[in-house]
């Protein structure tokens, strides 16, 4: 396991933030999801060793994320969600940097700083002065520096905010390309469903501190329920509320076709049932494959 | 801007700590204070009272050579470890300004631009940090003061021709290293602590610059009005004055004992290294 943490507890002052956070993550990308205030970034700070936990224990690569955060830290890249650079610098010079503080050789660092400029493709420019960047730039930027010293893990704090689609869609083929092509594991914490649906294949759904679900999304999406779309001709409240005698749940899309939320263990014939028995007729009946989107939904419990 | 076709390498090479962690943060933080607007004509300028001082000794030790400026008195000064501390007085004002330039950003840009949590994502100690950043205050404050101490007493020597100087006062060079360490440390904590109060350098560089300035007129106006020495421990220049004469054993500027000034400065740096220890950290907490 390269990733395993057991009852984690972590409140500020008076409010929990983690609760008994259990997880065990082995190798690819990781996706990190949770809704505001679910407690993903103090995990992730946790893990890096900026916070401590109150209770609980967690190893990285075999070590103790408590007493050996220094080791830990050589084998991790972090790419931070906020703004951040050194001012004054250009981006060779910061990536090295960053890449000396990280235990590298001067110039091995600098020699490195160039090729993960290029590989991230900043390397036109790679001279010019950091607070120049733009928002799209400065993501590549903070991607380069997490991967200067080559870790084997990546901790990505919400690597797509701020970017335009083309943009969006290049830095999350870098992330596919790291985590699936380079043996270096990736923990994305993100709030944009389908980008973790694109790039990773096993999830850690957070909620209030706690963990919701966690596994590979096929196997969640599977296990979780039954999902159909249907359009019915009657009474769609009464229809809604005979689905949810048999814990089944309805979400309305666009043109009246609902999604239905059926649980595994009831047979989908049972919706044929309650269309005979009240009189509707079903017009659109599609067993459909249910997103991330709808297992966060089912999981967490929003809309 | 199109991802290269170049892939993702690995780096086959060994990541070492090192005995020195800190040596980036330093080498950067000097190498970005060079850069700034001015700084190294002005930088070059705080070396000119070096220069007066060492013609000083120069023109003391051929005195006969400058008769003809002195018109009648045979020793315009002497060069004694009253000249070294005159030294050491005189720059405090130019140490001021240098960290302006140079100490001013060391934080507040780090926190202005969230960059704290790069460097403690790396394999940094929290020591490693303020080492690196006390560096660079050192690299310039010693330049000013140690390394023209030092040089100025090695050139008393020099121009005298004999050990004379050194067998009247052996433990010279050991207050001008000791006043160098003290001054030098002193305003490290004071740069770090005021750099961190603020996100903006520019607040820092008027606080840092103010509050010597402030200090040293509160004592002032207090000393005018109630006529009570104690009142240097109030200002700043007037503590480290006080120091200096301890460590160059003159008598103090005032009539208090200096051990109260090495006191009120000690004090003042144990709780900016405390307010440093609460501030620096990778994350911002808000409870």
């Amino acid at each position: 396991m390269s990733i395993e943490v057991k009852d984690i507890h972590f409140s500020y002052g008076r409010i929990k933030a983690l609760d008994g956070v259990d997880m065990e993550l082995s190798e690819g990308a990781v996706g990190l999801l949770g809704p505001n205030g679910a407690g993903k970034s103090t995990l992730i700070r946790i893990l890096l060793g900026f916070l401590i936990p109150q209770r609980g224990e967690g190893r990285i690569f075999d070590l103790d994320i408590k007493s050996q955060q220094s080791m830990i830290r050589r084998y991790i890249g972090y790419m931070p969600e906020d703004d951040c650079f050194i001012p004054g610098m250009d981006a060779v010079s910061f990536t090295s940097y960053l890449g000396e503080l990280s235990g590298m050789p001067r110039q091995e660092a600098m020699k490195r700083a160039h090729e993960v400029l290029y590989y991230v493709g900043l390397e036109e420019s790679r001279y010019r002065f950091l607070e120049t960047y733009s928002s799209g730039m400065k993501q590549r930027l903070k991607l380069a520096q997490a991967i200067v010293h080559d870790p084997k893990l990546v901790f990505l704090d919400e690597p797509t905010s701020g970017l335009d689609p083309q943009g969006r869609k290049e830095i999350l083929e870098l992330i596919m390309d790291i985590s699936s092509k380079k043996d270096i594991q990736v923990l994305i914490s993100s709030h944009i469903l389908s980008d973790i649906e694109q790039t990773c294949s096993y999830v850690v759904i957070l909620d209030k501190g706690r963990v919701a679900a966690q596994g590979k999304i096929s196997d969640l999406k599977q296990v979780s329920y039954s999902l159909y779309e249907i359009k019915i001709k009657g009474d769609v409240v009464l229809f809604q509320k005979q689905l949810q005698r048999i814990k089944g749940k309805v979400e309305e899309t666009v043109e009246g076709v609902m999604k239905v939320f059926i649980p595994p263990d009831q047979d989908p014939g049972v919706i044929f049932r309650i269309a005979s028995q009240n009189n509707f007729q079903i017009r659109h009946f599609v067993k459909s494959q249910a997103s991330l989107e709808d297992l966060f939904a089912d999981t967490v419990g929003v809309e | 801007m199109s991802i290269k076709e170049q892939g993702y390498t690995h780096w086959d090479g060994e990541l070492a700590p090192g005995r020195f962690p800190w040596k980036p943060i330093t080498r950067y933080g000097i190498k970005l204070t060079f850069k700034r607007k001015f700084f190294k004509p002005f930088f070059f300028m705080t070396l000119l009272p070096a220069v007066v001082f060492l013609a000083g000794i120069f023109i003391s030790e051929r005195i006969q050579d400058f008769e003809f400026m002195i018109k009648g008195s045979s020793t315009p000064f002497t060069v004694n470890p009253g000249y070294f501390y005159t030294y050491f007085t005189s720059v405090l004002f130019m140490i001021v300004l240098i960290l302006v330039f140079a100490g001013s950003g060391l934080i507040s840009d780090d926190l202005k631009h969230n960059a704290l949590q790069l460097y403690f994502s790396r394999p940094l100690k929290k020591k490693d940090f303020f080492t690196g950043k006390v560096a660079v205050i050192v690299f310039f404050l010693f330049i000013i003061t140690l390394v023209p101490g030092l040089i100025l007493f090695i050139m008393k020597l020099v121009f005298s021709g004999s050990f004379q100087f050194v067998r009247s006062f052996p433990w010279l060079p050991l207050s001008i290293i000791g006043f160098s360490v003290f001054i030098t440390g002193f305003f490290a904590c004071y740069a770090l602590f005021l750099s961190a109060l603020s996100k903006n350098r520019r607040y820092v560089s008027i606080m840092i610059f103010g509050l010597y300035i402030f200090s040293d007129i509160l004592f002032g106006i207090f000393y005018g009005i109630f006529r009570k020495p104690y009142f240097c421990l109030l200002s700043i220049k007037a503590n480290l004055q006080q120091v200096g004469k301890l460590i160059f054993s003159q008598k103090p500027l005032y009539d208090v004992s200096p051990w109260y000034s090495i006191l009120v400065l000690c004090l003042f740096c144990f709780l900016a290294v405390l307010f440093l220890s609460h501030k620096v950290r990778g994350v911002e907490i808000v409870k």
